[in-house]
């Protein structure tokens, strides 16, 4: 029974830690989210964000971490499938392509032009995108 | 014992060697000729297999995809 109280305090611990991280983490990417909205910063069919314009020096740095910790979960699930960085950054990109970018928000395909997402008009995924 | 005596068909044997040294040449230059067509198809497959093996890569990775979003909300901001 005491060992079992112990369990759920710590339990408890845990889960409020990581509500309160989330939380900071919501704060932080506030202004990316912002930047999204207007559509300076999106999605690549690469995996990662990119600049259409230019942002602030603030949202520029947040979108390099961001991506600087892509790259490093991309790695992580590279090696555990066995398979190259470029390819889960593709595969990660496709599902942000179809599933993440609102209507008009902008977002980068192969080509390197910068599109805005009209509507619900689904976007022209790259043909290896499943 | 008889002699062997040339024959009017032995006279005109040096000839008919010619010709049948002829022929395997004129089979190597086809045969090289061929060789030289077969190389023009070869970039268009290849670049048609690095597409197939790319979206099989992809298409196995798609659920780990949505996970490694949805694990992680603070990289994929909306």
């Amino acid at each position: 029974m005491k060992t079992r109280t112990k369990l759920l305090i710590a339990a408890a611990l845990v889960a409020g830690t990581a509500l309160g991280a989330s939380r900071v983490a919501f704060a932080q990417t506030a202004s990316v989210q912002a930047a999204i909205g207007q559509g300076t910063v999106g999605e690549q069919a690469d995996g990662y964000l990119g600049f259409n314009g230019s942002p602030s020096a603030g949202v520029r740095a947040e979108v390099e971490q961001i991506n600087i910790k892509r790259r490093a979960a991309y790695t992580d699930l590279a090696a555990k499938r066995g398979v190259t960085v470029q390819d889960v950054a593709a595969s990660v990109g496709c599902t942000t392509l179809k599933n993440r970018v609102g209507a008009g928000q902008a977002y980068k395909l192969a080509d390197g032009v910068w599109r805005t997402r009209s509507g619900s008009t689904p976007i022209p995924l790259p043909e290896y995108c499943a | 014992m008889t002699l062997p005596m040339l024959t009017p068909d032995d006279r005109d044997a040096k000839p008919t060697g010619m010709k049948t040294l002829g022929l395997p040449l004129i089979g190597a230059a086809l045969a090289l000729s061929g060789c030289i067509q077969v190389r023009a198809p070869e970039k268009p497959i290849e670049i048609n297999l690095n597409v197939n093996v790319r979206q099989e890569v992809v298409v196995r990775l798609q659920q780990d995809a949505q996970d490694l979003i949805q694990n992680n909300p603070e990289l994929f901001p909306q």
